[in-house]
Order: structure tokens, then C-alpha cells, then sequence
């Protein structure tokens, strides 16, 4: 298989993040390729295709795990590894040299280097909260890239860390667990275990929490076990949703609750549980979802497949937007392939 | 005072003295003294009449001088006239004069300079005519000496000739000598073995070789020396005579040729069966002789020039020395020399130009090369034509044309048996697979063979529509293939109540593109890449293996079976250690079972010493 089909054929997007102008949406791959998708270019009403994306590799080791915009860097959560490129906006081009770059420190007991699979960026304080593979949440200070504090207590991988800017953190991890924290406090608020819930528990699929969100009282999270919101104070699991998949993705979008992962839709519910919008999507699993409510609606779901998948008004598809085969300069790539033709070795069997 | 008041005056003097005459007379007086100095006056204008006509005189002398001098100039005058009106013609005539020279072919400024460049040293102060004239003058000179040159040449060449004639009489005289001796002498070679017939023979047949095959030939002859992997000869001659003949004969033809255009343009329709007549091939064509790498058969490339096309075809055909015969192999041939170099699958005819003098012909190249197919002549590859020295434009429109035919000769032969040593060793681990005789287990390929829990239990050809059936998602998303077609095979491995199968898609122009696996999990509901991200995680490890990173004497396919059972066993175990019944353990040394937001599990084998471990 040649490899621009076995990129298109296999291309995982885990992260996406829009930027700071709100006129860029960034999405990074396990191929370790950034593209760049111009909203404005989606907004257009005249007839004219869209233009193509661009795409910023970042070397084939290096899997993007997680990605957050801040002021003009885009920051790249990697292997052990988190760093910043700076983005210029006229020119819509990502530096090609790294502005400044952030080690996760190894554990003593560790074996191997730990991912970096969630960020949650709060602006109010410019500081990162990074969820990693040794199980600690890493809170970064980004004005001198120092980090502040570890929020120690999962005792396996964070999948994904969200927050709220007065300084409560909220942590879902393969373990099953959801832990509540505080900026105040160094053990962890409260500890939620919706696999301890057997209304809740799929046990074919195990008791990770894929994913979680929370707004002023409400907290919603699932993964192997099924979606559910809780309430904040309460810790009382008030509403289950019915969503057929594995969860990766969810999130409050205004007054309803989208929930994707491994499933061929990715499902709008209102509080009550209800389902509002069934959307389907040809990612195997989607695993990230990005939206921005201003200066027009338009909410981007990626995944497990070469398609972006567009929405505008969070209730219908509205695009799918390709991504290895609709770069800039592709049609350049393929002219120099021909030029190698006369390479006779290394097309065999090795002898 | 003029001549008029001259005598006006003497007359008015005579007049007054006239009338006081007549008044002294009517008045009776008679005076003498009045008479007299009347009479006096006559004398005065006597002597004024003289003065006058004298006047005149000089006045007329001089008026005629006068006269005379302007019929002078008026003579000059008329000169004048007479001489610009000549002058007018003469430079009409001037004008209308061409130097013979201007119908000379001179040399070019850049030889003449290189010719003269030595006597020319002073021409700087010379005009633009001078110069001409100089140069036509020295040219005169070269073409004089030239003339000799050439008459002393054609003189020498006539003695030459001479001498030639008388050479070869001299030599012919020779001839019946030398027949008998060689009769003589037959006795002799066939009791020293001797086979110089055999090359005569040969060498006789070169020359009628069309020149683009009597330079493959050659080259191959240079090849043969020090290469024993092939062998080449000519076909299709029989005797001089027959040759000279069949020359005659597609002369004739080409002489028909020419006629029959002129009648096809007065009636359209062309009839088939002429195209045989139009198209036919060199009578003498090349037969080369491959020796396959397992020296179990021998691969035989027929040559064929055509001299319309101007283009060399060739067909391949495949004899088996050892009557093995295995699927596949009938198109084996075929795909090795229609993907030997990607986008030159001969499906036109490559000569630059070729479809307008097709056209002359009321014929289109599809025509021809559907006819070349038809009857089994093969196909005109860009990479024949140029190990036979003929131009070539592809369709990418690329022009080409290969000089160093030794090289490029070799290159296409190493490349042949490359090719063919990958497909033998493809289709030999297909036979493996298909009926099961090779032990897995012990294969140098497996690369952890404490832990293969999998076995595979089913291994057939399917055809490619119930491949594309199954696996519709995919095929999807893939580049259109070019002339590519595929054999499809069906696996199927199987571990406890667990069942994969795997759809194998192998294509044509392997190993440019190598085989593609599409896995298919039955346990607890049927797991494809469509549904479980797991499941396409596992297929893509499977299919990014590269020949490149196989180790040295890997066979590709068998590594990604390999690498398929592997992910399988592992998906196995990691899934089952969240059933609430487990009926996969862990078996297999990896650190975390999941890693990342998308529970990335260990399939990637990773070798650190003598440790074994699976990783993300």
C-alpha cells in the first residue's frame, strides 16, 4: 500500500484547537501532521470550491495527542513532551521551529514515556493543566513554562482533564474514575466512580472514562460505562443518556450535551436526556470535538477517518472536509514521485 | 543729347530760320546775309544726320553683339538640359544594376572570418564595398583552390576505383581455388568439431536485421558474454535467398503501401483484413531466453520490429521445465513486463508521431495495438523501445531516448529477474499458505514464537468482486488504480471462540505496491475497521509494513500474516481483560494494555537485547 493511501486510509485525528482570531481551526494526527483549515473559507456564500488545507508536518515520531491555542502559540501535547509553535496569522503559516518546549518528567517507577492525552487551557490565569499517561495532571505555568503543581491520584492514565477558572479541576482516567480538585487543596475534593453504578456499567467494555465536562453544576462524563450528568454538589447521577458507543467526546454545547466516540453518529441530548440530534459521521471513533458560538456558529467533530466533519448549527451536518488528498502543493508531490522512477532497489522483498 | 532732339533741334533752328525768311520775303525785303547763314544750317544737319546714322550704326553693331552673346548662353543652356536628362538616365540605369556576385552563395561571416581571419588584418579602413570586394575575391581564390581539390580527388577516386576493380579480380581468381580447398577440407573440421559454419551462418543473418532490432542484438551478444542468465538468437531465417526475398517483398509491399494510400483517399472504408497486409512484421525477430532464478522454468521474450509502427513488441511466454504449474501464473508474465516500470503499461504505442502517419494510413494506433494484441505480439513498452534505441514519448508525454543501450540493457534484466525472483518467492508462499505445508511456527518470520496462541486455519482465493463486496469502505477511499488488477485471498485465523478473517488483496504490479490486508473480527459481534477503531489500528500496523523495513531474507507476506495474528492475539488478550469472564490471559509481555485517549493497544513488537516487549 502506497503511503499517501495508507495515510488516507488511516488517518487518527485526536485533537483539533481553533485560534485565538477564532479564524483558523488546527487538527493534528498520529502521523504527526498538523492541518490548517481557514473558517473563513467555510463561511464563504459564493460558489467557488474552498480552498485546500494546509498541512505543517511535525516529523513522523511525534504523535499529537492533544493540542490548545494560546495567544498566537499552538500547543502541542506529544510523547512526554509538550511544545508551543508559533502561529502567523498573515501569512497562515506555522513556524517550523519549536518557540519553546516543556518535558513531563519521568516517574521512578516509570517505564515508559508518558503521553500527553488532554490539555485544558485557562486563560484567566495563562496556566495549562496537562492530564498524562503516568496518571498526574500537570498544572504549567505558561509564563515561564515552570511547572506549578501535580495533581497526583489516578492510578492509571488521564484521559481528559477539564476546569473551571476559580480553580477547580476535573480529571477522568483509565481507572475509572473522575476526580474532583481543588487549587487549594493537595489531596482530591471528591472522587466519582460511575462504573460503581450498575445502571451506568457496560462490563464488556471496561470502566475508563473517556471523557468529561463539566459547566457551573453539572458534570457530564462517560467512557466504557454510559454517559451520565451529575450533579456537582450532590455527586448524584441525575440522567443517563443512551448512547450506543464507547465514549470519547463530551461536552456542554449551550443548553445540550453532545456525546461522541466509537460509533458511526455522534449524538446531540438535552438535559432531560433526550435525544435532539443524531449525526452521522464516518469516523470509526470520534475522538474530538471543537466549536465556537461567536462571530458565527460552527463546531468541527474529528476522529478515525480522513474527514473533518462541519457543523453550523449543532443539530445537522453541514460538510465533511477531506484531509490527506485536499493539501496545497499536492499535485507538486506527485511530479517528484515520478522523477524516483528509475530507483530500481528497494521495491523487493529484502534478500 | 539723343539723335531724335539732335535733329528736332536743327530742324526747329532750320524752321526759324525758314520763317523769318518767308516774313523778311512777304515783307519784300531780300537779305542775303540771312540766306547764307540758312543755307549754313543745312551744313549742321547734314553733319547731325551723320552723327545719327553713325549712332545707329553702333547701335545695331552692338545689338547684334548682344545677340549674339545670348544665343551663346542659350546654347549652354540647351547643353545643360541635354547633360541632367542623361545624367537622369544614367542613374536609372546605375540604380537598376545588380552586381552578379548577389547570386553567389557566399560562405557565412563566422567561417569567411575564420577562413581569412590572417589577410584580412586591413580592412578596418576600408568601405563597406571595399571589404565585399576583397571578400569576393578571396573566395574566388578558395573555390578556385576547392575546384582543384575536388578534380584531384575525383582523379585519385577513379584510380581507386581502378585499383579496386583490379584488386578484386586479382582476389576472384582466388575463389574456385579456395572452394575446393574448402571442400577439401570438410573432412577435416568435421573431425576437429569444428562448428565455423554455425557462426557464418549467423553473422550472415545479422544483416538483415532492421536496425533497431541488429542493435538489440548486438548488445545482447555483448551481454551474453558475461551474463549466463539468458541467451538470445533470430528467428525466421532459412536461406539467403528466402531473405533476399522477403526484403523484395516488403519493399514491394511499402511500394503498395504508397499506391494504396492514394487509392484509400478516393474510397474511405479501410476492410480488415488489410491491416494484417499493412502491419506485417519484420520477417526476423529475436528470441531471448531468460532462465528463471530457480532455474525451475525459462521465460521466453519473442521481438518483433514493425516497420510501420516503427516500434518494437514483445511477448513474453513462460516454459516450465518442471511441469509445476501453479495459479497465477498465467498472467505472472504479463504483469511482470506490463508493470516493470509504473505508468508503462503498453497500452500505446510510444513513438512521437505515429498517429498522423497512422492517419495518412486511415488507420488509429487503438487499431493497430488492438491487432498486435489480438493476434499475440505483445505490447510495445517504452522500456523495448529503448533497448532498442528507438525514441520514445509516454504518456505523461516524456520524451526519451537511450543512448547507453548497455546499461540500460542491464538494467531492465536485473530488473526482470528481481521482479520475478519477488513474484516466485510471493507466489511460493501462497502455495505455502494455500495448502498448508510450511510450519509456521518455526518460520523465520514469526517473531515471537513462544506466544503464537492464533493458528491459521483457512487460506483460498477469492475473487475479486466478493473481496470488493466485504470490504466496500475501504477500497473506497483509495486511489484509482491504473491498469492494476488484483488476486484476492481469503484467511482465516482462529484462537479459541474467537475468528478473524482476513480479505488479501494482492496486487499486479507487486512488489511496487504490496499486498493489502483487510481484517474482519467475529467474537461477540463483527469487529471491522468500519466499526472498532481497534480493529483498523490492528490493520494499519498490518499494512505500513514496508518491504524496506522487512529484516534481511523476511518474506513480506508471511511477516504481515505474522504481524496480523500477532495484533490479534494481542486485541485478544487486552479485550479480554475486561470481560467479566475472561477467556483470553494475558499471554504476551507488554507494560500498559491501553494507552492514549484512544486505548492504543501494544501491537508494535519491539526487540531490546534478548527482551521481547509489545508496545504502543
Amino acid at each position: 500500500m502506497k503511503e499517501t493511501d495508507l495515510k488516507r486510509a488511516y488517518n487518527n485525528v485526536l485533537a483539533q484547537a481553533i485560534s485565538t482570531s477564532q479564524k483558523f481551526l488546527f487538527a493534528g494526527n498520529l502521523f504527526g501532521d498538523i492541518f490548517v483549515l481557514s473558517l473563513n473559507e467555510l463561511n464563504k456564500t459564493n460558489e467557488e470550491p474552498p480552498k485546500k488545507l494546509k498541512v505543517f508536518p511535525q516529523g513522523c515520531d511525534v504523535d499529537i495527542n492533544c493540542l490548545a491555542f494560546h495567544r498566537d502559540f499552538l500547543i502541542v501535547g506529544a510523547i512526554g513532551l509538550i511544545y508551543g509553535i508559533q502561529w502567523n496569522e498573515e501569512e497562515e503559516t506555522l513556524s517550523t521551529k519549536r518557540a519553546w518546549e516543556i518535558k513531563i518528567p519521568m516517574q521512578v517507577d516509570a517505564v515508559e514515556v508518558p503521553d500527553v492525552n488532554s490539555f485544558w487551557l485557562c486563560t484567566e490565569t495563562d496556566s495549562l493543566y496537562a492530564g498524562c499517561g503516568d496518571g498526574v495532571v500537570y498544572k504549567i505555568d505558561l509564563e515561564d513554562g515552570r511547572i506549578q503543581r501535580e495533581y497526583r491520584g489516578h492510578t492509571d492514565y488521564v484521559h481528559c482533564v477539564v476546569g473551571h477558572p476559580d480553580g477547580r479541576i476535573y480529571s477522568s482516567g483509565e481507572d475509572g474514575t473522575v476526580h474532583f480538585w481543588s487549587d487549594k487543596q493537595k489531596e482530591p475534593t471528591a472522587i466519582l466512580e460511575p462504573h460503581k453504578n450498575a445502571q451506568l456499567l457496560r462490563p464488556d467494555w471496561g470502566k475508563w472514562i473517556g471523557a468529561v465536562s463539566v459547566n457551573n453544576d453539572w458534570l457530564v462524563c462517560g467512557g466504557g460505562p454510559r454517559p451520565a450528568i451529575w450533579h456537582l454538589r450532590s455527586m448524584e447521577c441525575t440522567r443517563t443518556f443512551d448512547y450506543p458507543g464507547r465514549v470519547h467526546v463530551c461536552e456542554f454545547v449551550d443548553d445540550s450535551v453532545l456525546i461522541g466516540g466509537e460509533h458511526n453518529h455522534v449524538q446531540f441530548y438535552t438535559l432531560n436526556g433526550a435525544l435532539q440530534a443524531n449525526i452521522p459521521v464516518e469516523h470509526t471513533a470520534s475522538y474530538s470535538a471543537v466549536w465556537q458560538t461567536s462571530p458565527f456558529n460552527f463546531m468541527s467533530i474529528a476522529g478515525f477517518s480522513n474527514k473533518l466533519h462541519i457543523l453550523k448549527d449543532f443539530r445537522f451536518l453541514d460538510s465533511k472536509i477531506e484531509m490527506y488528498g485536499n493539501v496545497q502543493g499536492d499535485e507538486v508531490e506527485n511530479e517528484e514521485q515520478d522523477d524516483n522512477d528509475d530507483d530500481d532497489d528497494g521495491e523487493d522483498d529484502s534478500f | 543729347m539723343n539723335m531724335e532732339d539732335l535733329l528736332s533741334t536743327q530742324f526747329v533752328k532750320l524752321k526759324q530760320a525758314m520763317d523769318d525768311l518767308f516774313e523778311l520775303k512777304s515783307a519784300g525785303h531780300v537779305l542775303e546775309l540771312k540766306q547764307s547763314s540758312g543755307v549754313l544750317m543745312f551744313v549742321a544737319l547734314k553733319h547731325a544726320n551723320r552723327k545719327v546714322k553713325r549712332n545707329i550704326k553702333s547701335g545695331r553693331d552692338e545689338l547684334h553683339l548682344q545677340k549674339s552673346k545670348v544665343d551663346l548662353s542659350r546654347l549652354q543652356l540647351q547643353n545643360l538640359l541635354y547633360e541632367v536628362s542623361h545624367l537622369k538616365k544614367e542613374i536609372v540605369r546605375c540604380q537598376k544594376f545588380k552586381s552578379r556576385d548577389t547570386y553567389l552563395e557566399l560562405l557565412s561571416d563566422k567561417e569567411y572570418a575564420s577562413k581569412f581571419a590572417d589577410e584580412g588584418s586591413d580592412k578596418t579602413n576600408m568601405s563597406d564595398h571595399q571589404t565585399h570586394l576583397y571578400r569576393l575575391e578571396c573566395e574566388l581564390r578558395l573555390r578556385k583552390e576547392l575546384d582543384n581539390q575536388y578534380s584531384a580527388l575525383l582523379t585519385s577516386k577513379q584510380e581507386l576505383l581502378q585499383d579496386n576493380l583490379k584488386q578484386t579480380q586479382k582476389y576472384l581468381s582466388f575463389a574456385p581455388a579456395l572452394r575446393t580447398l574448402l571442400e577439401s577440407t570438410k573432412p577435416l573440421h568435421d573431425a576437429l568439431q569444428l562448428s565455423l559454419d554455425v557462426e557464418w551462418k549467423l553473422s550472415s543473418i545479422f544483416k538483415y536485421l532492421p536496425r533497431a532490432l541488429y542493435i538489440l542484438f548486438i548488445n545482447l551478444q555483448a551481454l551474453q558474454r558475461t551474463r549466463k542468465e539468458f541467451a538470445s538468437k533470430v528467428v525466421g531465417f532459412e536461406s539467403d535467398q528466402q531473405m533476399q526475398e522477403l526484403l523484395l517483398e516488403t519493399e514491394n509491399t511499402l511500394k503498395e503501401r504508397r499506391h494504396f494510400t492514394e487509392k484509400s483517399n478516393s474510397c474511405e472504408a479501410v476492410p480488415d483484413n488489410t491491416l494484417d497486409r499493412v502491419l506485417k512484421c519484420h520477417p526476423l525477430h529475436i528470441h531471448l531466453v531468460i532462465d528463471s532464478p530457480d532455474k525451475s522454468s525459462e521465460l521466453v521474450l519473442i521481438v518483433r520490429y514493425w516497420e510501420l509502427l516503427k516500434c518494437v513488441t514483445v511477448r513474453a511466454q513462460l516454459n516450465s521445465t518442471n511441469n509445476s504449474n501453479f495459479q497465477g501464473d498465467a498472467n505472472l508474465v504479463e504483469d511482470l513486463l506490463g508493470h516493470l516500470y509504473p505508468d508503462d503499461t503498453g497500452d500505446h504505442i510510444p513513438i512521437p508521431g505515429i498517429e498522423y502517419e497512422l492517419q495518412n494510413l486511415n488507420l488509429t494506433a487503438e487499431q493497430c495495438l488492438e491487432y498486435l494484441v489480438e493476434n499475440g505480439f505483445g505490447k510495445p513498452y517504452c522500456w523495448l523501445q529503448s533497448m532498442c534505441s528507438i525514441a520514445t514519448v509516454n504518456k505523461k508525454q516524456h520524451f526519451k531516448h537511450e543512448f547507453n543501450l548497455h546499461k540500460w540493457i542491464r538494467k531492465v534484466f536485473t530488473r526482470i529477474l528481481k521482479r520475478w525472483r519477488s513474484w516466485l518467492r510471493l507466489t511460493q508462499q501462497i502455495r505455502g499458505l494455500t495448502y498448508k505445508d510450511v510450519d509456521l511456527s518455526a518460520s523465520k518470520e514469526n517473531i515471537y514464537p513462544d506466544g503464537l496462541s492464533c493458528s491459521l486455519v483457512q487460506w483460498t482465493a477469492i475473487s475479486s468482486e466478493e473481496f470488493n463486496i466485504q470490504n466496500a469502505g475501504l477500497i473506497y477511499n483509495l486511489t484509482p488504480s491504473n491498469g492494476i488488477t488484483y488476486t484476492s485471498y481469503r484467511a482465516v485465523i482462529v484462537r479459541g471462540s474467537a475468528k478473524m478473517e482476513c480479505f488479501i488483496r494482492i496486487p499486479s504490479n507487486y512488489p511496487l505496491d504490496i499486498p493489502l490486508w483487510i481484517l474482519s473480527v467475529h467474537w461477540n459481534g463483527r469487529h471491522t475497521s468500519m466499526n472498532n477503531a481497534a480493529i483498523k489500528m490492528m490493520e494499519f500496523w498490518t499494512n505500513s509494513l514496508q518491504p524496506s523495513q522487512l529484516k534481511k531474507g523476511n518474506r513480506l507476506l508471511y511477516s504481515q500474516l505474522f504481524r496480523t495474528i500477532y495484533s490479534f492475539d494481542i486485541f485478544l488478550e487486552t479485550e479480554g481483560a475486561m470481560q467479566t469472564v475472561r477467556e483470553y490471559n494475558k499471554e504476551k509481555p507488554y507494560i500498559s494494555t491501553f494507552t492514549k485517549r484512544i486505548r492504543l493497544r501494544p501491537y508494535k513488537y519491539i526487540m531490546k537485547g534478548s527482551t521481547f516487549t509489545f508496545k504502543q
